[in-house]
């Protein structure tokens, strides 16, 4: 009687215990999807934001020769769900756009260099 | 007051050199290469950078004997003799050819623009029907292979008409770029080819920039095959890390224009063989 009691027990609590783990999983997966959705909508942002800085590069004749690649390559990997990697390409092309507007900026006005003797 | 008198000479200084006209331009870079390379004929700068790498120049003159362009100057021959679907052919569009390389590039007065030798054959195509040719690779560079050959001997002897605001203004742009620091490296063309002209970027030897218009197209045996200028452009753009502009665009036409000037007076010995 007491060994058909401790075995009722015990599969009580193996299916509670197991109810508990389904639970927690389905709430842990739902918090990953809303944890991608938030990487995915940041990476777009950043593609988004690289891609204007590029743009303003170019319309002052100032990208640099990598910059499309990075944005391209950020996109797929964003695509692929590698959003770590992504963000690092996005925001190097930024850096890159920011840096290729300033420097065609700085030079909008021609200088001659002073070792050019007239 | 001292101190504004002192801005206002080195913005007076600043101004003078910047409006330099193209033949002022053109002497200070003859003088600045003479100042360099005090050994140097102004001729031998037709010889591009074997003008002043005695080493190279032995492996070129090698070369040489044995023309690695050759195929493509006959390949050439053939498309200016063969006409048109319409009959014409380019004899028709040029009727001073085919040794018309020394009368390019030119400012257009009518087009308003700097006309390159390899636009003006795509216009001639394009007016007969014909489909425009590739401006870097293919077979532009025969018929230009061809055209440089007839027209060795001849000199760059391009004008800038001064009473033409738009020529003047193409000039400059292309003066400006020439200039202008850009890509990630942070070079201008004249870093390289002024500035630090004879020293060397890993192995190779840097060019100076009088001769750089004379010898194309030119056979690469980087490349494997004969290439334009502006391919070379675009190539020298990707090495300082620059997005290149496009071939036979404004900025290309325009810094083609201002360094052909600089090369004015230089005998034209296209097409070349370079490492």
């Amino acid at each position: 009687m007491i060994k058909t009691n401790m075995i009722g027990a015990l599969i009580v609590a193996l299916s509670l215990f197991m109810v508990a783990q389904v639970s927690v999983s389905a709430e842990s997966k739902a918090g990953m999807v809303k944890m991608d959705d938030a990487m995915a909508a940041k990476v777009a942002d950043a593609i988004a934001k690289a891609e204007a800085a590029r743009k303003k590069a170019a319309s002052v004749d100032g990208e640099w020769r990598d910059t499309g690649k990075f944005i391209k390559n950020a996109q797929k990997a964003a695509d692929a769900g590698e959003y770590d990697k992504a963000l690092k390409l996005a925001k190097r092309a930024e850096d890159e756009g920011r840096l290729g507007y300033e420097q065609a900026v700085s030079q909008s006005e021609l200088k001659i260099p002073s070792y050019l003797k007239y | 007051m001292k101190k504004i008198l002192i801005s206002l000479a080195v913005l007076a200084l600043t101004a003078t050199s910047v409006q330099a006209g193209p033949e002022e331009d053109r002497m200070a870079f003859i003088n600045y290469y003479k100042g360099k390379f005090p050994s140097v004929p102004d001729n031998e700068y037709a010889n591009g950078v074997y003008a002043i790498d005695p080493v190279g120049r032995e492996n070129w003159e090698a070369i040489e004997e044995f023309p690695p362009y050759e195929p493509f100057i006959d390949a050439g021959q053939e498309m200016w003799e063969k006409p048109f679907a319409n009959g014409k052919g380019y004899k028709d569009c040029f009727p001073k050819g085919p040794a018309i390389a020394h009368l390019y590039p030119h400012w257009d007065k009518e087009q308003k623009m700097v006309m390159t030798l390899p636009l003006a054959l795509n216009h001639c195509r394009e007016a007969n029907g014909e489909k425009p040719l590739k401006y870097k690779k293919g077979s532009i560079n025969n018929i230009l292979s061809y055209i440089a050959f007839q027209s060795r001997g001849n000199r760059v002897d391009v004008k800038v008409p001064q009473d033409d605001p738009g020529a003047v203004a193409a000039y400059e742009d292309g003066k400006k770029f020439y200039f202008t620091r850009r890509g990630q490296l942070n070079f201008s063309c004249a870093n390289c080819h002024l500035q630090n002209t004879g020293l060397k970027v890993r192995t190779e030897i840097l060019s100076p920039t009088v001769g750089h218009v004379t010898h194309w197209p030119v056979y690469r045996s980087k490349w494997g095959t004969v290439g334009t200028l502006h391919r070379r452009f675009t190539g020298c753009n990707k090495n300082i890390r620059a997005k290149p502009m496009k071939a036979q665009g404004e900025q290309y036409r325009n810094l083609e224009y201002f360094l052909s000037y600089m090369s004015n007076g230089q005998e034209l010995n296209g097409p070349g063989a370079r490492k």
